[in-house]
C-alpha cells in the first residue's frame, strides 16, 4: 500500500458544482474508484489524495494529475482516489467522468 | 542436343498417380491408407502445401505426414500460410523440411523461435497472405498440396461450406501446373450441397476419422468490453467514422472495433450516421455485427472466411452475405485480401508495439509470429484509380506534390496506450528491430504495418492525424501527444502537442464533442453473447465456450 497528497494549481471549476459530491468507478481489479467534493476556500487549486495498493508509480500518478490539472478547470476541489491497479488510461478516465458528473445539469 | 523440358511435370505426375493407383477406388482412399498414399506421391525436394489457415485445417493429413518416417520424407519445402499445429512443428523437430515459406505462426510463435535457434527451421521467407498466395504462381507452385474441405461426392467434386478461405488459392495452380491435390473431407456424400472444387482439380479424396479442426477465432464476447475500449470506439466515430464519411472498411478482431460495431445502432444512430457510414465490409461474419446489421446499417458483407456458429444467420440475410445456391455462405480469402486492399476507404486494426515513426508490429522477443493478412490491408494501394469521399479527403491533406496521388486510404492504428500488465504499447525502438528477429528476415525488420502508410493512430487519449504531418519530426511529435504515460508519451513537450492540437492534427475528446462520462457498458447494443443471440432472432448459434446458460 502507498499513499500520498499533492496539489496542483488548476483553473476554477468553469460553473458552480451541481451537487455536493460525484463518484465514478468502483474499487475492483484495474479500476479505482474517484470522488471529487467541491473545496471554495482554494479556488485556484485542486488537492489530490491517493491510496494504490502497486507501490513505486507515484511518478507517473503524478504526471497524469499534473495534466490533468492543467488540461481540465478542477480549481476548488478535493479528489480522492481508491486504486485497485488501474492502468493511468482508467485513472485519467474516472477523473473525467467524476468531473463531468459534479458539474453536469442533471441531478 | 540438350533435353528440352516440354512435359516432363505431366510424365512425372503420371508416374506418381501410377504408383498410387492400387490405393485408390477411383479417387477415393480409405483414411488407413494415408501413409502409404503420403509415400507413393511424395518425392524429395518437392514443393509441398499443407493447408493450414488461421481457422481451417487439414489437420489429419498433416498429422498422418507428421507420422512418416525421414527417410520416407526429406528435402520437402514446405509452403503453407499458417503454421499452426504441433503436427506443423513435428516435421521440423524430425528434419523433413529443406526450406519453409509460410505466412504466419501465430500460435507457434514460440516453438519456430527455439527451432530456429536450433537450426531446424530454414526460412525462405515470411509473407503476407496474398503475397505467397501469388509466389503459388511463380516461383513457389506445389508439387504436392494437401488440402481440407467439409464434403466431397463419389466423383471427388468437393463443398467447402463456409470456410472457403485459401483452398482454390492452393488447387489452381497445383492443378494446373500437373501437380497432386490430395483432400481430406468430412464426409463423403451422394450429392453435394453445391460444388465449390470441381473434381477435374482433385486427384484423391479421403474421408477423415474425425472432422477438420475449426476455429472461432472472430467471436468477441460483448462481456468483456471495457469502458476505455467504448471512450475510443466513441472517440473513432466521431474523429474518423463520421469525419471522412468512412463508407466502406475492414475490421479486426480486436475488442476496440468490437466496441464501435455495438455502438453503431446506439450511438452512430444517435448522430445521425446511419446509411452514411459503415455500408460496405470486408470482414469476416462478427457476431457482434448482427446488432448493426439487425438495425438496418449495413448493405453487403464479403468474408475472407466463416465464423463458427454463424451459419444460420448467415444463409438467412443472404442480402448482406455471400451465398452459393444452395443458400450457404461462401468466403474465399485471396479475393476478401484483394478487395481489402483495393476498394475500401479504411483499414483499422490494432498493434502490440508501435514506435515514433508510426511503424508496428505484433513481434516479440523469442515469438516469431509473421505477418498473415493485415499488411494486405494496412497500406495504401498505389494502383487504386476510383475515388470516394474518404479516400480524397485523406489524399488532400497529405503531402500535396505534382506527383503525389490524389487519395489516400484511411489506414488507422487503434491501440491502448498500455498493454495488458502496464507494458507500454508506445516504444522509441521496436522489438522487431532486435538483430536476433531481423536476422530470421534476413536483415529486414518484421514490420506489420508501415508508419508511411499510417493515415491515423487512435488511444483513449486522442487522435494523431500522421497524415497530415508534414515531416519526420512532426509525427513523432503527434505520436507522443496521444501516446498518454507511457516513455513515449512523458517525453512529449506540451509547447508541440498544443501547436498540433491548434492545427487538428492531434484531437483530444473534448476537441470531438465526445463526453467521457458516457463511455460504459450502458453505450454498447448488446452485453453478452445471449443478447447477441436474442438480436439474431436465435439464429446466431453460438459455440459452447462461449454459452453459460
Amino acid at each position: 500500500m502507498e499513499a500520498f497528497q499533492q496539489s496542483f494549481p488548476s483553473h476554477a471549476l468553469a460553473w458552480p458544482p451541481s451537487r455536493k459530491w460525484a463518484l465514478a468507478g468502483v474499487v475492483g481489479s484495474g479500476n479505482l474508484e474517484v470522488l471529487i467534493e467541491p473545496n471554495p476556500a482554494a479556488p485556484d487549486t485542486v488537492s489530490y489524495s491517493v491510496e494504490t495498493p502497486i507501490p513505486g508509480y507515484r511518478d507517473s500518478w503524478l504526471a497524469a494529475l499534473s495534466d490533468f490539472s492543467a488540461h481540465y478547470a478542477v480549481g476548488g476541489t478535493t479528489i480522492t482516489l481508491h486504486d485497485q491497479g488501474a492502468p493511468p488510461v482508467v485513472v485519467k478516465l474516472r477523473l473525467r467522468q467524476a468531473l463531468d458528473l459534479l458539474t453536469s445539469a442533471q441531478s | 542436343m540438350p533435353q528440352v523440358p516440354y512435359d516432363s511435370r505431366r510424365r512425372n505426375k503420371a508416374s506418381r498417380l501410377s504408383r498410387a493407383s492400387s490405393l485408390a477406388q477411383g479417387k477415393l482412399v480409405p483414411h488407413e491408407k494415408t501413409a502409404d498414399l503420403l509415400r507413393a506421391v511424395l518425392e524429395p525436394g518437392d514443393i509441398l502445401c499443407l493447408e493450414g489457415d488461421n481457422q481451417k485445417q487439414a489437420d489429419f493429413l498433416a498429422a498422418e505426414l507428421a507420422g512418416l518416417d525421414p527417410s520416407e520424407l526429406r528435402d520437402i519445402h514446405l509452403v503453407m500460410s499458417c503454421i499452426t499445429l504441433p503436427s506443423h512443428i513435428e516435421l521440423f523437430k524430425k528434419g523433413m523440411i529443406k526450406k519453409v515459406d509460410f505466412a504466419y505462426a501465430g500460435p507457434q510463435g514460440a516453438a519456430v523461435a527455439e527451432l530456429l535457434a536450433a537450426g531446424k527451421f530454414p526460412i525462405g521467407a515470411i509473407h503476407t497472405y496474398n503475397e505467397l498466395y501469388a509466389r503459388y504462381y511463380i516461383d513457389l507452385t506445389p508439387r504436392v498440396a494437401l488440402i481440407a474441405a467439409a464434403k466431397a461426392d463419389r466423383a471427388g467434386n468437393l463443398f467447402l461450406a463456409a470456410n472457403t478461405e485459401e483452398t482454390p488459392a492452393i488447387v489452381e495452380p497445383t492443378a494446373f501446373y500437373d501437380g497432386i491435390v490430395i483432400a481430406q473431407v468430412n464426409e463423403i456424400v451422394d450429392t453435394l450441397p453445391r460444388i465449390d472444387v470441381p473434381t477435374d482439380q482433385v486427384d484423391f479424396v479421403i474421408e477423415a476419422p474425425y472432422p477438420m479442426h475449426l476455429t472461432a477465432l472472430f467471436t468477441r464476447d460483448p462481456a468483456a468490453i471495457t469502458d476505455t475500449q467504448i471512450l475510443m470506439a466513441m472517440i473513432a466515430i466521431k474523429g474518423i467514422y463520421q469525419e471522412y464519411e468512412v463508407e466502406s472498411l475492414n475490421h479486426g478482431i480486436g475488442f476496440d472495433t468490437a466496441a464501435i460495431e455495438l455502438l453503431l445502432p446506439t450511438y452512430g444512430e444517435e448522430l445521425g450516421l446511419k446509411g452514411k457510414i459503415c455500408k460496405y465490409w470486408m470482414v469476416n461474419p462478427l457476431p457482434t455485427m448482427i446488432p448493426a446489421i439487425e438495425s438496418g446499417w449495413v448493405d453487403t458483407v464479403f468474408s475472407v472466411g466463416g465464423e463458427v456458429g454463424m451459419e444460420r444467420y448467415t444463409a438467412a440475410r443472404s442480402d448482406i452475405y455471400f451465398t452459393g445456391r444452395d443458400g450457404s455462405f461462401h468466403s474465399n480469402r485471396p479475393m476478401g485480401q484483394l478487395a481489402g486492399h483495393y476498394a475500401l476507404d479504411m483499414f483499422i486494426g490494432a498493434s502490440l508495439q508501435i514506435d515514433i515513426h508510426g511503424n508496428s508490429s505484433t513481434v516479440s522477443k523469442g515469438r516469431i509470429t509473421g505477418f498473415g493478412g493485415a499488411p494486405n490491408m494496412g497500406c495504401q494501394p498505389n494502383g487504386r484509380r476510383h475515388p470516394s469521399k474518404a479516400w480524397l479527403k485523406a489524399g488532400r491533406e497529405a503531402n500535396p506534390g505534382p506527383g503525389a496521388l490524389p487519395g489516400r486510404k484511411l489506414v488507422v492504428q487503434m491501440v491502448e496506450t498500455f498493454q495488458a500488465g502496464r507494458v507500454p504499447t508506445f516504444v522509441e525502438t521496436l522489438d522487431a528491430q532486435d538483430p536476433s528477429v531481423k536476422s530470421a528476415m534476413q536483415g529486414v525488420a518484421p514490420i506489420m504495418i508501415y508508419g508511411d502508410d499510417v493515415t491515423h493512430i487512435v488511444t483513449e487519449e486522442g487522435i494523431a492525424n500522421l497524415g497530415a504531418c508534414r515531416t519526420q519530426e512532426e509525427r513523432t511529435a503527434a505520436i507522443r501527444g496521444v501516446a498518454g504515460y507511457t516513455p513515449v508519451g512523458l517525453k512529449r513537450s506540451s509547447a508541440d502537442t498544443a501547436a498540433l492540437r491548434a492545427r487538428g492534427i492531434i484531437k483530444l475528446p473534448e476537441d470531438l464533442g465526445v463526453a467521457p462520462a458516457r463511455a460504459n457498458r450502458g453505450l454498447l447494443a448488446a452485453q453478452e453473447i445471449k443478447d447477441l443471440v436474442r438480436w439474431s432472432g436465435g439464429l446466431y448459434d453460438p459455440p459452447s465456450q462461449f454459452v453459460d446458460w
